[in-house]
């Protein structure tokens, strides 16, 4: 258990810079996942703060001790790779007793730790077998007591999931965050699938092209994204991005949007300064699926939801939800419905939008405002 | 992987094969290649005379014999070898039964030697104890087939032996390309109404195209390199009508004590091989990295 | 491609006669592969007087190993008539040795060019590699005077160093294509858990390389066992491998022509290399493809 400190971190390959200066501050006990899409260099940084991987700038620290220098070994981190990398020669006993090994720990210990990793990860009965013996998420399984075992100031996940199907994934994930509770280790997580961040970090830091875009709660992630980047990476279906204006009409303030039946304004409640000051500009309006919902004739609506209609092109049952697809501001919107209000393709309904849940961005700088 | 040490052992490693590599063939091609350009003799001597032994080498009959073989030994031997190999690759492929009991019988004279193989065939060629006397026997008194003795054909008794000894190879690397090509390509090709020589003529054999390129390459390697089977099976006779390159240049380095003119043989031979290599590898490798 | 002659409409009437004649080519060939070799066993196995009288591929009458005993330890081979026995024992010495320092070599080699791969490790490679193009003629001269140098001439000591030192480039080659194929996560794994460059390549590393380690030993044992041109050029008298001795045997002018002691002589020589083949084949062809394929 231990602080991680990733103090101005850059790599570079000859003029190619891979991290461009990133900065994460991690408390004891954090859950760090580290999302983005291949090649944005969150695998580069987890070799990095493993030490496969040298250091071009910058600093990294564990409790305070900068780590640049040292052996992987003398880190006191321990790692689970995305295929496992199990010894195929050796026994899964002796695979998640390696490391001890190497330290010169004797056998009787050895044993001892091996047994009680085997115990906290039911896998007993596997010590005897061969790597080449175990099914996916028993392998899985074995790579994490290797790393459990060593008890570890960090634990680095590299994609562990990624090899496996669907529906071990998903078990695997619960193990994982089960683990996390029980241990409360410091984990640094890389993936590029978004559920699992969500689902497991504390904090999440999302990256690309070399840069930490957003380094927050998932909740915050999810809900303020800091730009168009995060918040279409977030979330499934994606948010839509409604190209709008901010107007000033009567005494409210509104962006327009063209929908079925000519434009419409929305109200914005609560306009912070920030908005108030693009009155008059293009913005992109960004709306979650599920915060778009049918219009119940009669009903009273809450001030902060705006009402609009729109011709409706597909529908898609997914079970829970119908995802409806809506003709606005010249492109497809989706929006997440209960299956018995959703509409018909074709027809054109009316639609409610929660204003208080929704984003605004710069359409130049993609950022967002307010 | 980093670390500056493990860098270097890493080095350190191999550095006694690279020392090996650079002494022993690096090192020697460029002795040779000096010793070529001097009047060494029976011993070798370092004083430079120039093109004199090149000069020279293409002033020996023996010589212009040697590359006129190596041309027909070589160009037939890689002919015959593709075909056949391609031929049993296409055969085998038809879902045989005995196909692993073929395989193993087609190819096992390549672990048989050279010269095991030469004794073979020399005995079964020999006009007085193998076939010719074989169909004699069977009552054909006037049958003739004296190739091993005859100045003219001796050079095709060769290519009859080292087909056999290599065209299995050659079989096997087909039939490995031909179980890596799509099968759904086929099964498209097949519901287009096409039959199944036209599937192979047409779709499967231009698909392994690079597999015949890699079979010319290793082939003509094999033949200019081929020195053990003239030795056992013609001894290069009768005279020297079937003598290739690299028995030239062993008898000319060897026996004759013309050290300058061996070397400047095998220079000769290394630019044939050069000439076949080099190209061959720069795509190989290329096409490594775009892989 | 199997899979077609079960659709349906493939069957036709003279598909039937297309198999049968399919199988009566394929095993003409095999007829034709197999005839030199039953011939030599056939004749090894005639006794002398049974030879002038019988045709050549009539079975022998019955069979006597008289040649074989003749070829293995009385027959004139050059001058003495030790038989092959003592050159058989040359060849085991100068293979064995060789075989594993080269292979254990290239194991180390390939280990280093893929794992730890330093700057211009791809170049050195590519270097190493160019080594088993070369035709081994341009190495002759230099190599018996370099082994005279060092006082190797004419030993079996002396043709270890040439086997090993010409082996390297396919023993390298083919370490490296397995190693490449091995994950880099193994060796990160390993190096997180705290094991040294050596560490990782005796514990983990070769442990794992059976299969390649068998195609790399049987391909340099055949290589070896047949070389004939190094043993030729570097042996003398009494060290000759057995390859060279076969070479004298047969061509040697002094005595009655001896066709089944040449016969059985030849079996002798090609037995090792033949057994391995039979035992092993699939290793074997591994080491063809691999050795030649991927240049």
């Amino acid at each position: 258990m231990a602080t991680l400190t990733i103090k101005n971190v850059q790599k570079r390959y000859g003029t190619v810079a891979v991290l461009k200066g990133i900065d994460l501050e991690l408390h004891d006990g954090e859950f760090l996942v580290l999302l983005g899409p291949s090649g944005c260099g969150k695998s580069t940084l987890l070799n990095m703060i493993a030490g496969l991987d040298t250091i071009t700038d910058g600093a990294i620290e564990i409790d305070g001790r900068v780590i640049n220098d040292i052996h992987p070994k003398d880190r006191d981190i321990a790692m689970v790779f995305q295929s496992y990398a199990l010894y195929p020669n050796m026994s899964v006993a002796r695979n998640i007793a390696f490391g001890l090994e190497m330290r010169g720990m004797n056998k009787p210990d050895r044993e001892v730790a091996v047994k009680k990793v085997a115990a906290l990860l039911q896998m007993e009965h596997l010590l005897d077998r061969k790597p080449a013996q175990l099914s996916g998420g028993q392998r899985q399984r074995v790579a994490m007591g290797r790393a459990l075992v060593r008890d570890p100031k960090v634990f680095l996940f590299d994609e562990p999931l990624s090899n496996l199907d669907a529906k071990l994934r998903v078990d695997m994930r619960t193990e994982i965050k089960k683990l996390h509770q029980r241990l409360g280790t410091t984990i640094v997580y890389v993936t590029h699938d978004q559920i699992e961040a969500m689902t497991l970090a504390t904090r999440i830091a999302i990256m690309k092209e070399g840069v930490v875009q957003q380094f927050a709660p998932p909740q915050e992630v999810y809900e303020q994204p800091a730009n168009i980047y995060v918040a279409s990476f977030i979330g499934s279906p994606a948010m839509n991005f409604i190209p709008a204006q901010i107007v000033s009409e009567a005494d409210r303030i509104g962006v327009r949007i063209e929908g079925a039946q000519g434009a419409s304004v929305l109200p914005l409640p609560a306009p912070s300064a920030a908005v108030l000051k693009k009155v008059g500009h293009d913005v992109i309006l960004g709306v979650r699926p599920e915060t778009i919902a049918r219009y119940q004739h009669g009903t009273n609506l809450p001030p902060n939801f705006a009402r609009f209609s729109a011709q409706v092109s597909v529908t898609e049952p997914t079970g829970a939800d119908t995802l409806t697809y809506l003709a606005l501001g010249g492109r497809d919107a989706i929006a997440r419905v209960p299956p018995k209000e959703a509409p018909n393709a074709g027809e054109v309904a009316e639609f409610t939008v929660d204003m208080a849940r929704a984003c605004l961005f710069d359409p130049k700088t993609e950022q967002r405002v307010g | 992987m980093q670390s500056s040490l493990r860098s270097s052992l890493s080095r350190l490693v191999v550095a006694p094969t690279f020392l090996l590599v650079l002494v022993f063939v690096y090192g020697f091609i460029l002795w040779t290649a000096y010793v070529s350009f001097t009047g060494s003799k029976m011993l070798p001597s370092y004083e430079w005379v120039g093109i004199d032994s090149y000069v020279r080498l293409w002033q020996y009959e023996r010589w212009h014999v040697a590359i006129t073989n190596l041309f027909i030994f070589g160009s037939l031997f890689i002919a015959i070898c593709l075909a056949l190999g391609c031929l049993l690759a296409v055969m085998l492929d038809q879902k045989i039964r005995i196909e692993g009991t073929l395989r193993t019988i087609y190819l096992y004279p390549m672990a048989l030697s050279f010269i095991v193989t030469g004794t073979a065939w020399k005995w079964l060629l020999n006009p007085g104890t193998g076939v010719q006397a074989f169909v004699r026997d069977l009552g054909f008194p006037e049958f003739t087939f004296d190739w091993l003795i005859n100045e003219q054909f001796a050079v095709y008794t060769l290519v009859i032996a080292a087909v056999w000894q290599s065209s299995g190879f050659v079989m096997a690397l087909f039939l490995a390309a031909l179980r890596g090509v799509d099968q759904e390509i086929i099964k498209a090709a097949y519901l287009d109404g096409a039959s199944l020589p036209r599937i192979y003529w047409g779709i499967v054999i231009p698909s392994i195209r690079p597999v015949f390129l890699s079979a010319i390459v290793i082939l003509a390697h094999l033949a200019v390199k081929s020195f053990d089977l003239v030795v056992a099976l013609t001894g290069g006779g009768p005279g020297f009508a079937s003598d290739l390159p690299a028995n030239f240049m062993y008898e000319m380095a060897f026996r004759r004590n013309q050290i300058n003119i061996g070397a400047a043989s095998a220079m000769m031979m290394l630019c044939t091989v050069m000439a076949i290599i080099v190209p061959y590898l720069y795509s190989e490798l290329r096409g490594a990295k775009r892989g | 491609m199997a899979s077609l002659q079960d659709l349906p409409g493939a069957r036709g009437r003279y598909a039937i006669f297309g198999r049968v004649f399919l199988y009566a080519i394929l095993l003409l060939f095999a007829a034709y592969y197999l005839l030199p070799l039953g011939v030599m066993v056939s004749t090894s196995l005639k006794s002398a007087a049974e030879l002038r009288s019988g045709s050549l591929i009539s079975l022998p009458r019955d069979f006597s190993f008289e040649a074989w005993g003749f070829a293995w330890n009385k027959a004139n081979v050059g001058v003495n008539a030790t038989g092959l026995a003592p050159y058989f024992w040359n060849s085991v010495v100068m293979v064995v040795p060789s075989v594993l320092i080269s292979t254990f070599m290239g194991a180390l080699n390939g280990y280093a060019l893929t794992k730890w791969k330093f700057p211009g490790a791809n170049l050195l490679f590519a270097l190493i590699l160019f080594g088993s193009f070369i035709p081994f003629q341009l190495v002759l001269l230099p190599m018996s005077l370099t082994l005279g140098f060092l006082g190797l001439a004419g030993t079996t000591a002396g043709l270890v160093l040439v086997h090993v030192v010409y082996g390297l480039a396919f023993t390298t080659l083919f370490f490296r294509n397995y190693y490449t194929s091995i994950p880099d996560d193994l060796v990160k794994a390993a190096t997180i858990d705290g094991a040294g460059f050596f560490q990782i390549f005796f514990k983990i590393m070769l442990p794992i390389s059976t299969p390649i380690m068998v195609v790399s030993i049987i391909w340099q044992f055949t290589q070896i066992w047949n070389d004939f041109l190094f043993g030729a050029s570097f042996s003398s008298g009494a060290s000759a491998p057995i390859t060279v001795a076969l070479n004298n045997l047969v061509n040697t002018t002094t005595g009655v022509k001896q066709h089944n002691v040449d016969m059985a002589a030849a079996i002798i020589a090609a037995l090792p290399t033949l057994i391995v083949y039979v035992l092993a084949g699939k290793y074997f062809v591994r080491g063809l493809t691999a050795g030649s394929v991927k240049g």
